[in-house]
């Protein structure tokens, strides 16, 4: 409710813009394999506004499903076969997930679409650094190459792979980057910032205001040419000979029919050309990088095999050499702490029983002082494992109103009606108050004819 | 001092609007609604809310978040308090004292506590935020993988204070949190570590998956295990009008220390509010006269978390609109939406958007103040919640907490996972483990072991690096302190006693 109202007070106050004609697709849904904030989030959340501004979907709908550089999202994604109204977003830094995870799951499994858009990368010194230009500094790394720590974002990701690039073109081992990943782009901004580590890469958004205000130096930008209206070098002017860019792209699922994939191509080059497109990729300082069907195939082919080639002389993926730093130690650290902790709680409870048992007087145990029934237990057992394998199947209202009902039954099997009833209550209007007023859709399973 | 007085002053100018007010009432309520469901947090409130306020002027879309962003923060005590189910990681500190007062029919008072102080923790750090914002984001700077280290070892200590009866138990408990922590990516390396092949476990174990199945599954399997056998403890409502003269007495001491504690740790990038929560907690059990209180229905342990969240979520903004950088899920959203309207949070943004900085800034004055008025009276009301009768109010529970691990990434592995930490959780509380340790266990657990390894990767190897870095050395200092004082005092007081019978004798 709050939502539509919401909804209906931004539309009082702004004057809805025209529809179009006749829109080619009913509904439309967009999948950021990300959490909210992301550039595969944002990515799909501009895409929904300009199809829907642009009359192409009548409705569309963003779905995240985060995790592990979206290759959670990937995987449920391939689960979609044939599905021909839904596409997700993808890019760079999924195929660097791709081949740091050895992923079962690839590119290839699903429908290419198009490339969208490119972001450059940035290489950033604070400006208190001794690093004055990019010769400063990669004299400094080929001397000592461990002695420079590189800061950006997640291991795999397109950061890393810039900096095993650069290390490449200036003869230095990749392997010898000493690459510290930091999750999330303020994270790895901030010591950046802080002077914490020699260098930062990051992309050219995040790095936009800094520049303009004028705390970072910049040694290079991954570009072929200078930027109109950003006062930059490249990286290939000062000799380092890279071009690199971070791009976005969309994906649909494996399985569609060439009528469906037509279409949906059709929808992204229309939403491609439109006004509201190019404002928004210079909203976002995103570089129009469109690239249609299957040259956009052979594209990612070939990318494919560059961040393999790369990551795998940057040693990622397999530790290969533990140092102190190296994830060896912990685990072991962890795992010896919770045995040797078990033994010693067995060991102790052992000794304080046979102790007890000596004196002949038991500590009251809070659960023995009427003999244990275990059919409250059972029935909420049976509960939870029904809601397990009914909640996709028959769906989210009759899973929770089961689960429900054994869960009131089990503190008090007077009232089975009672119970029932609320239970079917309360899971009706959980379902409602999710999937109708805040737009995340539980599954409706054999229902979904009714709700 | 008079020139940002000046600014805020037009900022409160702007924000009085009629249509302003309206959209800071709207973000509060909500920011309010949103903080009391499991599972949708207020970062994935604004994403939802961005395309709608597109087409609205960026002021009164800010306005609007600034609401959803704080009132989130309220919202997320009273499901802590009520039903035992932290909805984010900052109320969870909150239900271990919470949910027992709710127990004992204190509900309101808990939840009065935990209104008002969240409102003097927001209102003193959103003036913190108005005078200080760019020194303090300067001096966060500073903070590095080795202070952050140091951090995270001071937050281990205080797991002294959340023990309960053994030692053993509680380490027990700890390692446990510490081993699910490691499931997932390595994120220094990208190597997945005890996933099992399985890539829902690729990013880890859900913190809120933890809580809610510890507290609120467990619970409910313990509660139905005992319903019927022990005498029902009739839960009384002892009164509807919120605190004693003796709460407000125990309360106010805590709502400020805990703004000091959580102010700052929010105003460092990657501080987040689980660490201010725990140790505002732990220090407020250290001072306390009646340190055995706590756990059993402490108002202080109430009070002093809450204040310490809602002054760590103001910090998260000072970074924000200082520097540009985004240090929670809810920030990173916000940078977003500066985009969508072509402005770029940086050092820039205050000289070159003033008026819609100060009116965010003035706008979060008067959240506050809207968050109050709507919190205290319903404070009486939710307090009823506890007089549903117990089948239907545990049904309900579990209802809600399936809902809340399933939305989170819509996952069945996800419900599995909750179920089986449920009668984990059930078993741990027959055999008397704290519970509190293990949460603690996989938040920190991770934290320590990523900054580690970055300081010592960042310095090449030598481990020196801790104790050469004087804000790192400091932090371990205080570390050492906190777990060696209570042992220095108990020797003391031995000994001191021991004279006193020794000269008694003599």
């Amino acid at each position: 409710m709050l939502f539509r109202a919401c909804v209906l007070f931004a539309a009082l106050v702004v004057i809805a813009a025209p529809a179009a004609a006749q829109p080619a697709f009913e509904h439309l849904r967009l999948v950021a394999p990300a959490a909210p904030g992301g550039g595969w989030d944002q990515t799909a959340r501009a895409m929904q506004q300009v199809l829907q501004r642009a009359g192409i979907a009548r409705t569309v709908s963003v779905e995240n499903i985060p995790g592990a550089a979206g290759l959670i999202g990937l995987a449920r994604f391939i689960g979609e076969q044939g599905n021909s109204d839904t596409l997700m977003a993808s890019g760079l830094i999924m195929l660097g997930a791709i081949v740091t995870q050895r992923s079962a799951v690839t590119l290839h499994d699903v429908t290419p679409i198009a490339r969208l858009t490119g972001e450059y990368e940035i290489l950033a010194v604070p400006v208190s650094s001794p690093f004055r230009t990019l010769d400063d500094f990669v004299r400094a790394f080929r001397e000592r190459p461990e002695s420079i720590s590189w800061g950006g974002g997640s291991a795999g990701g397109s950061d890393q792979i810039l900096a095993g690039l650069i290390a490449d073109k200036v003869g230095v081992d990749p392997r010898r980057v000493n690459y510290i990943a930091f999750s999330g782009g303020g994270e790895a901004l901030s010591a950046i910032l802080g002077g914490q580590v020699s260098v930062g890469i990051n992309g050219l958004a995040e790095f936009a205001a800094q520049i303009e205000a004028g705390t970072v130096r910049v040694l290079g930008i991954s570009s072929a040419e200078r930027l109109p209206g950003l006062e930059v070098p490249t990286l290939r002017e000062q000799g380092v000979d890279i071009e690199f860019e971070n791009w976005r792209s969309v994906v649909a699922p494996p399985g569609l029919t060439p009528v469906d994939r037509r279409r949906l191509e059709a929808a992204v080059d229309a939403m491609v050309g439109s006004e509201a497109w190019r404002e928004t990729l210079t909203r976002f300082r995103w570089i129009d990088r469109y690239l249609a069907g299957e040259a956009f195939g052979r594209f990612v082919d070939a990318e494919e095999a560059r961040v393999q080639d790369i990551l795998s002389r940057l040693g990622t993926g397999a530790d290969d050499a533990p140092t102190v730093s190296s994830a060896g130690h912990y685990p072991l650290i962890v795992l010896g702490g919770l045995v040797l902790c078990a033994i010693g709680v067995v060991v102790g409870r052992v000794r304080a029983g046979t102790r007890n048992q000596e004196r002949e007087t038991r500590i009251p145990d809070p659960g023995s002082r009427i003999p244990a029934t275990w059919r409250p237990i059972a029935l909420i057992g049976a509960g939870l494992v029904l809601d397990l394998l009914l909640a996709e199947r028959a769906g989210f209202v009759i899973a929770s109103a089961v689960l429900f009902w054994f869960v009131a039954r089990a503190f008090d099997p007077r009232h089975p009606l009672r119970d029932a009833a609320f239970g079917v209550a309360v899971s009706t209007s959980a379902f409602l108050l999710f999937g109708r007023v805040l737009d995340l859709p539980l599954p409706a399973g054999v229902l979904s004819g009714w709700l | 001092m008079t020139e940002i007085l000046s600014a805020l002053a037009s900022g409160f100018a702007g924000a009085l609007s009629l249509s302003n007010l309206g959209w800071a009432l709207l973000g509060v309520t909500l920011g309010t609604a949103v903080g009391v469901l499991p599972g949708i947090g207020p970062a994935l409130t604004v994403a939802l809310l961005l395309p709608v306020t597109f087409t609205l002027d960026p002021i009164s879309a800010f306005i609007m978040f600034g609401g959803i962003y704080y009132g989130a923060m309220y919202g997320g005590s009273t499901t802590s308090i009520l039903l035992n189910t932290p909805g984010e990681t900052g109320s969870i500190a909150t239900a271990i004292d919470g949910y027992v007062m709710a127990r004992q029919g204190r509900g309101a008072a808990a939840l009065t506590t935990a209104a008002v102080g969240s409102f003097v923790a927001g209102t003193l750090a959103t003036i913190a935020l108005t005078f200080f914002a760019p020194v303090l984001a300067s001096v966060a700077l500073r903070f590095g993988p080795a202070e952050y280290f140091a951090l995270t070892i001071l937050a281990f200590t205080t797991v002294s204070a959340l023990l309960g009866t053994s030692l053993t138990s509680g380490l027990l408990s700890l390692f446990l949190g510490l081993a699910l922590g490691l499931v997932g990516i390595d994120p220094l390396t990208g190597d997945a570590r005890f996933a099992f092949g399985i890539p829902q476990l690729l990013d880890g174990i859900d913190v809120v998956i933890l809580v809610i199945g510890l507290f609120a599954v467990g619970e409910t399997i313990y509660q139905a295990w005992h319903y019927g056998r022990e005498p029902i403890e009739a839960i009384e409502l002892h009164d509807f009008t919120g605190m004693s003269r003796e709460e407000w007495r125990r309360s106010w001491k805590p709502w400020l220390r805990g703004t000091a504690i959580g102010f700052p740790l929010g105003v460092l990038p990657c501080g987040g509010t689980v660490i201010p929560t725990f140790l505002s907690y732990m220090t407020e059990k250290r001072l306390s006269d009646t340190p055995e209180r706590f756990g059993h229905g402490a108002i202080e342990g109430v009070a002093g978390p809450e204040a310490a969240n809602n002054a760590a979520a103001a910090g998260v903004l000072v970074p924000l609109l200082t520097l540009g950088l985004p240090s929670s899920a809810t920030a990173a959203i916000m940078l977003a939406a500066f985009q969508q309207y072509g402005l770029q949070p940086g050092p820039l943004l205050f000289s070159s958007r003033p008026d819609l900085v100060w009116t965010l800034i003035a706008s979060l004055y008067i959240g506050n103040v809207m968050l109050l008025v709507l919190n205290l009276p319903l404070a009486g009301v939710w307090a009823r919640v506890m007089l549903v009768p117990r089948p239907l109010l545990f049904g309900g529970i579990l209802v809600l907490a399936s809902l809340g691990a399933y939305t989170l990434n819509r996952s069945l592995l996800d419900l599995v996972l909750l179920y089986v930490v449920g009668a984990v959780g059930c078993a741990m509380r027959v055999y008397d483990f704290p519970l509190v340790p293990a949460v603690l266990g996989l938040v920190l657990g991770p934290l320590t072991e990523q900054h580690f390894r970055r300081a010592v990767a960042i310095n090449e190897g030598d481990l020196s690096i801790f104790l050469t870095r004087p804000i790192s050395a400091v932090l371990l200092i205080a570390a050492c302190l906190v777990l060696v004082a209570p042992l220095v005092g108990r020797a003391l007081t031995a000994r001191q006693a021991r004279r006193k019978a020794a000269a008694l004798r003599t």
